[in-house]
């Protein structure tokens, strides 16, 4: 009788610890963010009308970022969908390339990436020639910004197409389809809730990207590098305004997710 | 109209190995096989979205080998019939639909004509089974691959969908290769049956020829066959015509008798068999019980006595001991109530030579 109230505390003991530490987690991711957006979101908003920097800033951002997604989902639509149907030699080699500039530092990723389209490599030196500047132009933020997140792009959608049964596509070729055809009308339809919520990450991703582009592109300055720019030029005051403004872009995709989210649960 | 000719072919875990027959233009083939055996990989390599890795297929006479799939003329309905969600009813129809009379035609006879207007989310397992048919029909296909179609229909609504998928096999000329577990079914549609177990085919023939007369004791039990006794078989010579039922004396030229041992049981049989150890196969459709000795045709004569008596609907099934062999009989259950069947009776169980089967 006494070995049942003790063999009861304990998993109600360990149900306790769980949801505590759970909340803490919580707590500290939540926090930060509410009180930034709590003392300074409405800040943001009015400087939005009275800063031009800070307007043109956030303005250079969304277009960056989304000139980056739509770069991204070209270009990694047809590779995820390799990766999701094809059975290669190398597949998984090509994964692991697709995944290194998700682990690497992000200062390390715009090194790389100076490299590559400086003005004295081969890539960059020939943009100059037909009069394009990549480094410290919004080309410059747009690589960046490309080379960071594209990765989080491919791994959405292939994972989209995956959950998309190819028997779809093979009933759809039986009927008259041409694989091109069978993907255009059958799988990319609905693969289509996946590769939005997919370039919805993307974008979010490109948005708050700091550490390559300040190594590209210092100037013009994206959200992210001008809120670090007022905070070692004018302090935490002058750099909260912006930061709460560019937290509050970042809810946008947080919404559209959400918008998505319910529906796609449906389909499965 | 399609040959394959030691087709093998892998997918995922299920493989095809050295697979070959033909249907003829217009012929109706089921294939039969347990789970596993391979036989929806055997029509994506039909319908060609699956390559095979050796031998050779032909599609209407031609090298199906640089065939694709949307060239081929091939209707293929899976058994979760994978209609477009993102379509309704009515597009998933006309998907490849040859014309709109053809649309109609098809959507009538496989009565989806009230559901066009509806999203495909909505419909019923056997609903969308339906909907399937009638899309691959619509195409107007030359080549019907079809896989446990009608798996997910009411008792009622599969027999009028079959027989109106036959109607259609006929009318329009099709030659259809149809996948089923269902050897009944096979039976009710197939022109040619082809076994599939273990990615081989077993045997393929007509329904009655595999039915009555199974290649192997594997083939036999993967049929049903509820006695496969093993044994060894002695030739008798040449029948008697009286072995053979109602066939005149100079009919008996061919038909050899043998004598079958099997557990102190000697069985006889007429056929054209090979003496040696083997296997003897009845079906119990073809056993007779009675509570006397009858006098009748039947070679086959053994008093035993009951040990299980199970009723299934129309059909029982009647266990009975013979010299410590167990033999499985089925009567209608109208004559086994007639017969006062119970464990324990002493029967006698009667079959005809013609009915013994030895592989």
């Amino acid at each position: 009788m006494s070995d049942a109230p003790r063999s009861r505390a304990l998993p109600r003991l360990l149900s306790v610890l769980a949801a505590l530490a759970g909340s803490l987690l919580l707590l500290f991711l939540a926090a930060p963010l509410i009180e930034l957006v709590g003392t300074s979101g409405g800040e943001g908003l009015r400087r939005l009308g009275t800063d031009a920097e800070l307007r043109g800033s956030l303005a250079l951002t969304a277009l960056c970022a989304t000139t980056a997604t739509l770069l991204g989902a070209l270009g990694g639509t047809p590779l995820a969908y390799m990766l999701a149907r094809r059975d290669f030699p190398g597949r998984a080699v090509l994964s692991a390339v697709l995944d290194l500039p998700l682990l690497i530092p992000h200062p390390v990723a715009g090194i790389a990436l100076l490299l590559l389209l400086g003005r004295e490599s081969a890539v960059g030196g020939a943009a100059l020639e037909f009069g394009f500047r990549i480094i410290g132009t919004p080309l410059g933020i747009v690589s960046a910004m490309l080379f960071v997140s594209a990765p989080l792009f491919v791994s959405g959608a292939r994972e989209a197409f995956a959950k998309v049964d190819a028997r779809y596509e093979g009933v759809a070729r039986t009927l008259g389809d041409t694989p091109w055809r069978a993907f255009h009308r059958v799988t990319l339809p609905l693969a289509g809730r996946g590769l939005l919520a997919a370039s919805v990450v993307m974008w979010a991703r490109a948005v708050s990207e700091f550490g390559a582009i300040v190594i590209l592109t210092y100037n013009p300055k994206v959200a992210s590098v001008l809120s670090y720019d007022r905070f070692t030029s004018f302090g935490l005051s002058e750099a909260l305004p912006v930061a709460a403004a560019l937290a509050l872009l970042a809810l946008l995709p947080l919404t559209v997710l959400r918008a998505l989210r319910p529906e796609s649960r449906a389909e499965r | 109209m399609i040959r394959f000719d030691g087709i093998a072919a892998t997918k995922g875990r299920f493989e095809l190995r050295d697979v070959t027959f033909a249907l003829d233009p217009g012929a109706y083939g089921v294939v039969i096989g347990p789970a596993g055996s391979g036989k929806t990989t055997l029509l994506e390599v039909a319908a060609g979205l699956l390559a095979p890795s050796a031998g050779r297929l032909e599609v209407g006479g031609v090298d199906a080998h640089a065939l694709p799939p949307e060239d081929r003329r091939v209707g293929l309905v899976y058994q979760h019939a994978f209609l477009f969600p993102h379509l309704s009813v009515r597009e998933n129809v006309a998907y490849g639909a040859a014309d709109d009379a053809t649309l109609d035609e098809a959507a009538a006879r496989m009565g989806v004509t009230e559901l066009m207007s509806r999203e495909v989310r909505g419909l019923s397992g056997g609903e969308r089974q339906l909907v399937a048919l009638a899309r691959a029909l619509a195409r107007r296909p030359r080549l019907l691959l079809l896989d446990e179609p009608f798996s997910a229909l009411d008792p009622r609504r599969r027999a009028v969908i079959r027989r109106e998928v036959r109607a259609l096999h006929g009318a329009w000329g099709l030659t259809t290769l149809q996948v089923t577990h269902d050897f009944a079914e096979a039976g009710m549609l197939g022109d040619q049956a082809i076994l599939l177990d273990g990615g081989r085919v077993l045997q393929s023939g007509t329904p009655a020829e595999v039915f009555r007369r199974p290649a192997s004791p594997y083939v036999a039990e993967f049929l049903g066959a509820e006695n496969v006794l093993a044994g060894a078989a002695r030739d008798l010579g040449e029948a008697a015509p009286d072995w053979i039922d109602g066939a005149p004396a100079e009919h008996a030229h061919g038909h050899r008798a043998f004598a079958f041992d099997s557990e102190g049981l000697t069985l006889y049989a007429v056929g054209d068999f090979a003496a040696g150890a083997g296997h003897a196969v009845i079906r119990a459709e073809e056993i007779t019980l009675s509570r006397d000795q009858r006098h009748d045709s039947a070679r086959n004569r053994f008093a035993g006595r009951v040990i299980e008596v199970v009723t299934l609907g129309a059909l029982t099934r009647v266990t009975i001991e013979v010299r410590g062999v167990p033999i499985v009989a089925a009567l209608t259950t109208r004559s086994a109530t007639e017969l006062a069947l119970e464990p324990g009776l002493a029967v006698v169980a009667s079959f005809k030579a013609m009915a013994v089967h030895l592989c």
